[in-house]
């Protein structure tokens, strides 16, 4: 990157920052918690990038990751008192992990469409588990718990208001971007893209590409993870149905619509995707299938912005 | 790029300029005024009312997604209430508004529908629920907002026991109840000893253990338990593993998976070897079709039947049904008959619209004293309440209500006991915070 570019690209991240911290002095209440679910999927779907676009591989059990990560919150919430933010983090963080490496370890030996597959798997078999074990999970109903407090409990805390929620989701999905920024833009990264491009190639010039394959999808997992421990703070819930693939799906949707191998994209197409659907039953009426008119635009964009709205915008002003 | 060049048709498409800034402005004029248009036109209360502000109710129901099916028989119970009400004056001399939201079977759906109710909508109260999970996640909100949330389908026992609310209602029953209800018919008068087949997840286990308790209550017993996995197409596997020495299976699945079990279960002989009973949601009206003499002999428990025999030929249901049977015609032309999801969706908003009158309700200022009011409510049978009379209980805000013991006969439900509200009660384990 050139270093206009460069400035570039700093200038438009804080103007965008400074919008999403504006933001929910401005908006209605509803708009408000909307932003900030948008900020969680968006990390998400950006964890699931770190794959898809720069390794090469489309993960279909990040559903897993982020479901673990929800109920590993849950377990922190639920049983230690008083709840503890920082617990539920490390915990929801630890669930995430172990599951990704175990996802990693068996998965990362097949490529392609069997790597997708054997990510599906794995997710539906965290999912059956979590759906049938209803004494330790709740079983279909999922678990309910309070949001526990910001700060150190017994040192220093402030309850969590819809504005200061916003802002502590944001500073965590900013940190995960800047984190995975930095990442994918270090020599580690230059070898994951590498894998993307010619996984012989560069096994050949000596890497062990297995092995950067497993930190890649950990990596991933723990970021997908985290978005689940947010998404549990933010609704106080933790349910099946955020184990089961069609999650993952989801994920791989908001990189297709946002664009592919951008970071910044699939946070866009999670918004766009969200926003749209949000859109659409307000126009429509909840009463109208809703989701038709949605899916003829997913599929029209897939046609004619292969490259997402990212790279559309970015064709747009080149021109 | 010379003339020769290849044109990326998608490129082509872009610079041809079919789509031009004018072109797309008018477009989005066009839709903007269809728009406009829909919103001028007055609601159908508006003539009746002139500027009463109406009561919004908001009703969140799976329109689309797995749930769909039930989500739109559910809504147009609602419906039905609603233009009733306001056919009779509205509330209070107000009208009813209904603000209708599609979960989508999800519950994060859910979850962010009902706070567009909630915050945006700004409903007085709400009246929906189909999915236990859905219902589940989305109580917190309802407390936040302090809203009053008349839950119209979902069963799961937790709503009012481990998890119950205050700002929660229940106006149906519950399977702790079906189970107190039907377990003396089981063991008097089909058999001592049962087998339990089960949708293996909360719901059904959390029934399983319900009927295995009150079976063995009665004097019988529960022998073997078999859990059937959500989503299995095909149950040989489980069903081939039913053998034994006992008199009778009892079924605890819904839906899809009911129509299965139950015609696997006759494939296989199994309906000749032993007596099949279950839960009344194996057999609902719409199942008929597909079962067809694989259901006969069966034995349930509901609590509404769309059934026009005694105690249910009074005027009043025969209103109801015939309402509900023209209105389903209109979204199945199959002609559906009416199941017990409109009926607990019509007669929730009934109860909602006698707590808002007793307690001169105006709008969420006054939801303590509406809670107060619907806590211990009497409703009689009439044509509020056509399924008969109910009492919801003040500690858990859990209904109690008659009950039918039912077989199939000729394709058609033929009540053969009705097991009265009081014979239904099992004790409170609520504990509001």
């Amino acid at each position: 990157m050139s270093k206009r570019s460069n400035k570039s690209f700093w200038i438009a991240f804080g103007i965008v920052l400074a919008a999403l911290i504006i933001a929910p002095l401005v908006l209605p209440e509803f708009w408000r918690r909307f932003l900030t679910e948008i900020l969680i999927w968006g990390l998400l779907a950006m964890s699931s990038d770190l794959l898809i676009g720069y390794t090469g591989m489309v993960s279909f059990g990040h559903s897993a990751f982020f479901g673990l990560g929800m109920y590993g919150a849950a377990a922190a919430l639920l049983t230690v008192k008083p709840a503890n933010l920082w617990l539920a983090i490390l915990y929801g963080l630890c669930g995430s992990a172990v599951v990704a490496g175990f996802v990693a370890f068996f998965a990362t030996r097949l490529r392609d469409i069997y790597f997708a597959i054997t990510t599906l798997i794995f997710s539906q078999i965290f999912y059956v588990v979590i759906f049938t074990w209803t004494e330790v999970t709740g079983g279909e109903n999922g678990l309910n718990f309070t949001r526990p407090q910001l700060g150190i409990p017994g040192i220093y805390t402030v309850t969590f208001t819809p504005e200061i929620l916003h802002w502590f989701v944001l500073a965590v999905v900013t940190a995960s971007y800047l984190i995975l920024r930095r990442i994918t833009h270090s020599p580690f990264g230059m070898v994951l893209q590498s894998i993307r491009e010619n996984e012989s190639r560069t096994r050949a010039i000596g890497y062990p590409v297995e092995r950067y394959k497993i930190v890649a999808v950990m990596l991933s997992g723990l970021f997908a993870g985290l978005a689940g421990v947010l998404y549990a703070v933010q609704n106080r819930f933790a349910a099946p149905d955020f184990v089961y693939f069609v999650v993952s799906g989801e994920a791989v949707i908001y990189n297709v619509m946002g664009g592919i191998g951008t970071l910044v994209g699939p946070i866009l197409g999670a918004g766009f995707f969200l926003g749209l659907r949000e859109i659409s039953s307000r126009i429509f009426g909840d009463q109208f299938p809703y989701l038709i008119p949605v899916g003829v635009i997913f599929i029209a964009m897939v046609i004619f912005l292969p490259q997402g709205l990212l790279g559309f915008a970015k064709r747009w002003l080149n021109r | 790029m010379s003339d020769n060049d290849p044109v990326d048709p998608i490129e082509g498409l872009w610079h041809a300029r079919k789509v031009t800034r004018r072109r797309l402005m008018g477009y989005g004029v066009a839709t903007a005024g269809a728009l406009g248009a829909t919103m001028v036109v007055p609601a159908p209360w508006r003539a009746a009312f002139g500027q009463a502000k109406p009561y919004k109710i908001g009703s969140l129901q799976p329109l689309s997604g797995v749930a769909a099916a039930g989500g739109k028989t559910s809504l147009v119970g609602v419906q039905m209430a609603v233009d009733r009400i306001n056919k009779a004056g509205g509330i209070n001399g107000r009208p009813v508004e209904l603000i209708v939201a599609d979960d989508e079977s999800k519950p994060d759906v859910g979850r962010r529908k009902v706070e567009k109710l909630l915050v945006e909508d700004k409903i007085d109260v709400h009246a929906g629920g189909f999915l236990s999970n859905v219902c589940l996640a989305c109580m917190p909100s309802y407390e936040e907002t302090k809203v009053v949330n008349m839950i119209t389908v979902c069963l799961d026992t937790t709503i009012t026991t481990s998890k119950c609310s205050r700002y929660t209602f229940r106006p149906f029953d519950y399977a702790p109840a079906q189970a107190v209800a039907i377990a003396p018919y089981l063991v008097n008068k089909l058999g001592k000893k049962w087998h339990i087949a089960y949708l293996d997840y909360s719901w059904g286990q959390s029934t399983r253990d319900a009927y295995t308790e009150q079976i063995r209550k009665n004097g019988g017993d529960v022998v073997g338990t078999t859990g059937i996995p959500l989503g299995t197409a095909d149950m040989t596997a489980f069903l081939s593993k039913i053998t034994g020495e006992f008199d009778g299976i009892f079924g605890i699945l819904f839906g899809a998976p009911a129509v299965t079990f139950l015609s696997q279960a006759y494939d296989l002989g199994l309906s000749k070897k032993y007596k099949m009973a279950g839960d009344g949601a194996m057999v609902e009206a719409t199942h008929m079709p597909a079962l067809g003499q694989k259901a006969e002999g069966f034995v349930g428990i509901n609590r509404y039947l769309p059934v026009l025999d005694p105690p249910l030929n009074t005027p009043y249901h025969k209103r109801f049904f015939e309402d509900a049977v023209a209105r389903l015609k209109q979204i199945d032309p199959s002609g559906p008959l009416p199941d017990r999801y409109t009926q607990s969706n019509y007669e929730a908003v009934n109860a909602l619209r006698i707590g808002m009158e007793n307690s001169k309700f105006r709008g969420r200022e006054d939801t303590m004293k509406l809670i107060e009011a619907l806590e211990g409510l009497e409703m009689k049978e009439g044509d509020d309440f056509p399924q008969g009379d109910k009492l919801l209980r003040k500690e858990d805000h859990q209904a109690f209500l008659r009950q039918f013991i039912f077989d199939v006969q000729d394709g058609k439900h033929r009540i053969l006991e009705v097991v009265e509200k009081e014979k239904t009660i099992v004790p409170p384990a609520c504990t509001f915070s």
